[in-house]
């Protein structure tokens, strides 16, 4: 039975006309069972996330107080939350901590990649350690390094017995340095991550580049930094969008570590939401702020859908 | 890929990665060797490294707040979140990896670009969905709120190890005669079942870490670990011994999970990217 209907099966895929994916696998415009199989997927989706956003951009536009209401006030919500000082100082406090944790994450990650490029004995081993920071939560990292920086408990303690009494090292404790340790928590958890994506970025490089580069005497560290890391985009890429969603979400490790204190130093907007979705019971406010959070993120998804729609045409005329 | 490395810069570089490894870890070891200190031990200066590995820490996090319930909430959170996450994904993946259609790719995409929005975007409609449907502080709500924001991850997980499947032999069973659910239960989740497990795993680590929905959508009687643990951010240095006992017994699981499966480990928390 399989041998007589395996060739008329076999050719139907390459008369449609995409050439794109691998061989065998059919390709037609609609299927039961793709259909079948995505719906249950796509309706939760879309219930899920595309109702709820339509919702809360809608009552943003309201003035809802402890309950969401319907009561229209324009764009008065949005004059009032950029007057906000706390608003704004939790925009450069995002801005800030999503700039350096991902330029310090992604140095520092490719750096241990390439340290562990080395052909290190044990590698799995290591490769599963420096991933164990990013299984644990948020909440216990933040608990962690909350300690770690403690002035009475931590390091700063730790290294004044030792005999260096003005060391000092607790970020947490002083509003204009609460952010960099809330930085360093972060990084903590992250750089294991960035490293693992990295190091594969690294192996799929081409042998064969390393032994041009050697016979054209270039040195090890010219060779890894201006050749083979641009050869690794998507790798990089990767890393990026990885690190990047991470902190548009920055919230649980802030309130695990710092509550956004001392002060206003550690606000970030999704606590200036859950705070005025919650104690200070205006939904309207609160739903406001939600929305300026949403608008990088359709900002990035819509460019790049501008691009793929871009690329297809311009395959389309060719 | 054979690039030498003279064996004095081996041994360097290895003694390196210990340290390296040994700093980034520290942090984990110290919680775990302070939850079985005394608080006066906990907070000494200079700071004790041995521990009089006392258990009272355990027990009096257990007999204050009932903290086995907190871990029961963790595990049926987890682990029901994850099996109903794979009953929807399994056949979505498979629709996608053996029968993909030219909008395929943009479904996916899409799926993944809903991770990236910030939650407390829904989190409102969400919160007034539970209230009104009595979900709000229940296991079963954050069961399935769970089960929804972790579903496109285990899409595209499972995608990814179901397009490494050969289709072949799906075609092959299809010629046999094997009928579409068949094809499913008796060739394609034999098969599977490595993606299927190390997707498993990686998602009952995301669904136990997960901070947000369960913080704000609980309030005691069905928080799970993580929620417990972030009521006690402000600890005054006087409960940390305490404090390292429940920290200690909430990544417990992870820690003994993540050794078991280191490979799988490596992949999923990368999302496929390493294999």
């Amino acid at each position: 039975m399989t041998q007589i209907a395996e060739p008329g099966e076999r050719a139907a895929p390459g008369f449609a006309g995409t050439a794109a994916g691998r061989k065998p696998r059919t390709r037609r415009k609609f299927n039961i069972q793709s259909i079948l199989g995505t719906t249950p997927m796509i309706a939760t989706a879309i219930g899920v996330f595309v109702i709820c956003i339509i919702f809360s951009i809608i009552w943003s536009f309201t003035s809802s107080k402890l309950f969401p209401n319907f009561n229209f006030v324009g764009l008065s919500q949005y004059e009032r939350l950029w007057r906000t000082d706390r608003w704004i100082i939790s925009v450069q406090n995002v801005f800030v901590y999503g700039v350096l944790s991902m330029i310090v994450g992604m140095v520092f990650g490719y750096l241990l990649a390439v340290f562990m490029d080395q052909r290190i004995r044990q590698e799995d081993l290591f490769r599963s350690i420096f991933l164990y920071p990013f299984a644990m939560s948020l909440v216990v990292t933040g608990l962690v390094w909350q300690w770690m920086f403690d002035p009475n408990l931590g390091i700063q303690s730790a290294v004044r017995q030792l005999g260096w009494t003005s060391f000092e090292f607790a970020p947490l404790v002083k509003q204009e340095t609460a952010l960099y340790g809330l930085v360093l928590g972060g990084l903590w958890n992250g750089v294991g991550v960035t490293m693992a994506i990295m190091l594969a970025g690294l192996r799929g490089v081409d042998a064969e580049i390393w032994k041009a580069a050697k016979v054209d005497g270039i040195p090890t560290w010219k060779t890894y930094l201006f050749i083979v890391l641009p050869m690794m985009k998507g790798a990089i890429a990767t890393a990026f969008i990885l690190s990047a969603t991470g902190v548009v979400r920055v919230f649980d490790i802030v309130i695990a570590m710092t509550q956004g204190g001392p002060g206003v130093s550690t606000q970030m907007p999704a606590i200036y939401v859950i705070q005025h979705i919650t104690d200070r019971a205006n939904v309207g406010q609160g739903m406001a702020a939600a929305t300026m959070m949403l608008v990088p993120v359709m900002v990035i998804i819509s460019l790049q859908y501008l691009f793929q729609w871009n690329a297809k045409r311009k395959a389309a005329r060719t | 890929m054979a690039r030498a490395v003279s064996t004095r810069r081996k041994i360097f570089f290895t003694a390196l990665a210990w340290i390296v490894a040994l700093l980034l870890f520290f942090p984990i070891l110290w919680t775990i060797l302070t939850s079985f200190k005394t608080e006066q031990e906990a907070i000494a200066s200079p700071p004790m490294i041995i521990p009089s590995w006392t258990l009272d820490n355990y027990f009096e996090v257990q007999a204050r707040s009932d903290y086995f319930r907190h871990f029961l909430n963790s595990v049926w959170i987890s682990v029901g979140s994850t099996l109903i996450a794979l009953l929807f994904a399994i056949p979505a993946a498979w629709a996608m990896a053996f029968t993909p259609t030219p909008k395929t790719k943009d479904v996916l995409m899409w799926m993944l670009s809903t991770k990236m929005m910030p939650a407390v975007g829904v989190l409102v409609p969400m919160y007034l969905i539970f209230r009104d449907t009595g979900l709000l502080d229940t296991v079963w709500g954050l069961t399935m709120i769970l089960t929804l924001i972790n579903l496109p991850i285990v899409i595209w997980m499972l995608y990814t190890y179901f397009r490494e499947i050969p289709v072949d032999i799906l075609e092959a069973a299809r010629m046999d005669g094997a009928i579409l659910w068949k094809e499913l239960v008796y060739v394609l989740v034999p098969m599977a079942v490595p993606g299927i497990a190390s997707t498993l795993l990686l998602n009952i680590i995301l669904a136990w870490n997960e901070a947000f929905w369960t913080i704000n959508l609980t309030a005691s009687k069905a928080a799970p670990l993580t929620a417990f643990i972030s009521s006690f951010s402000s600890p005054q240095g006087l409960f940390w011994a305490k404090l390292s006992a429940a920290s200690t017994l909430a990544i417990a699981p992870i820690l003994v999970l993540g050794w078991l499966s280191q490979k799988q480990l490596v992949r999923g928390l990368t999302f496929g990217a390493v294999k």
